[in-house]
């Protein structure tokens, strides 16, 4: 196997990835191992002090305009069904990020006004409404996927 | 293997406790006692009314190796997401909207991982990466190459 180097940010999302797959097989002792690795490269990881999160907007386009394109080209053209679901769901997701970071920067807090916020655990699907959303729209997990961020 | 339990779909009709030969599948958590749960028996996933219980297996198929190619466009993005995520936990404690982010971006990396290489705990993948992290966190990697 070819070797590869991730940041510490990345080994924290390859560990807290394993944790959660450890546990749905109910290996709950790993579960609690992996997520002490996650833990550990996310206390190694570079500390950023951002002041606004349009600070994301820039990644957000190069994600958008370029590497999930790539990564959809490359999934269509070796057929890789898998990949091309995670492309297929996360350029959703991220554009979603955009369209919400755009109207939180003209409306502020505003928009949170009588809304909930939750993330659909299974695939990062972002909704500001009053109510728990009963099917993502973007992977079809039922209501109880959802979180409430408070 | 052995069978584990939805608690979210079971509608206790029972039916499981019925057909359990070792009385696994009778416990105070409601939890199977996986201890007690006959290997391949699966009695209960097909007696159950409500599709709650299920099969976990011990082991798990080596994946087919992906392109190249693939797996550093997977890269690309897992370090992009990641970026995004470290810069919306700086700000979660400010804005729910910032945490939001945050966790969608670790959702959508962790996506990156398991298509590329990692995603089953006790593949090929994850066990490389742990060799290599192996000076690094000694205790947590021998206990972890050992039980997987």
């Amino acid at each position: 196997m070819e070797k590869v180097e991730h940041s510490p940010k990345a080994m924290s999302a390859i560990y807290s990835n394993a944790a959660k797959a450890a546990e749905k097989q109910m290996r709950f002792e790993e579960a609690t191992l992996f997520s002490d690795l996650s833990a550990h490269f996310d206390g190694k990881s570079e500390k950023k002090s951002a002041t606004s999160i349009d600070e994301v907007k820039p990644f957000i386009t190069e994600d958008l305009t370029s590497l999930y394109k790539e990564a959809e080209a490359l999934a269509l053209k070796e057929g890789e069904r898998g990949v091309l679901r995670c492309t297929t769901w996360g350029k959703k997701v991220t554009a979603i990020h955009k369209s919400l970071l755009d109207r939180y920067e003209k409306q502020g807090d505003a928009l949170l006004e009588g809304n909930n916020v939750y993330v659909c655990e299974a695939c990062g699907f972002i909704n500001v409404s009053p109510a728990v959303p009963q099917i993502c729209p973007i992977c079809k997990a039922p209501a109880s996927r959802f979180l409430q961020i408070k | 293997m052995h069978v584990a339990r939805n608690l979210a779909l079971c509608t206790k009709d029972c039916l499981c406790l019925f057909v359990c030969p070792t009385g696994a599948t009778d416990t105070e958590t409601g939890q199977i006692d996986f201890a007690k749960c006959l290997d391949g028996c699966r009695l209960c996933v097909d007696a159950c009314p409500s599709n709650a219980l299920y099969i976990v297996y011990d082991s798990y198929p080596v994946k087919p190796k992906k392109h190249d190619d693939v797996l550093s466009a997977l890269d690309a993005l897992l370090e992009s997401k990641v970026m995004q995520e470290s810069i919306a936990d700086s700000l979660k404690e400010k804005s729910l909207i910032a945490k939001a982010i945050a966790l969608s971006n670790r959702i959508l990396a962790e996506d990156c991982a398991r298509e590329s290489r990692y995603m089953l705990p006790q593949g090929e993948g994850t066990k490389e990466l742990l060799r290599s992290i192996k000076e690094e966190t000694p205790t947590i990697v021998e206990k972890l190459l050992e039980t997987l």
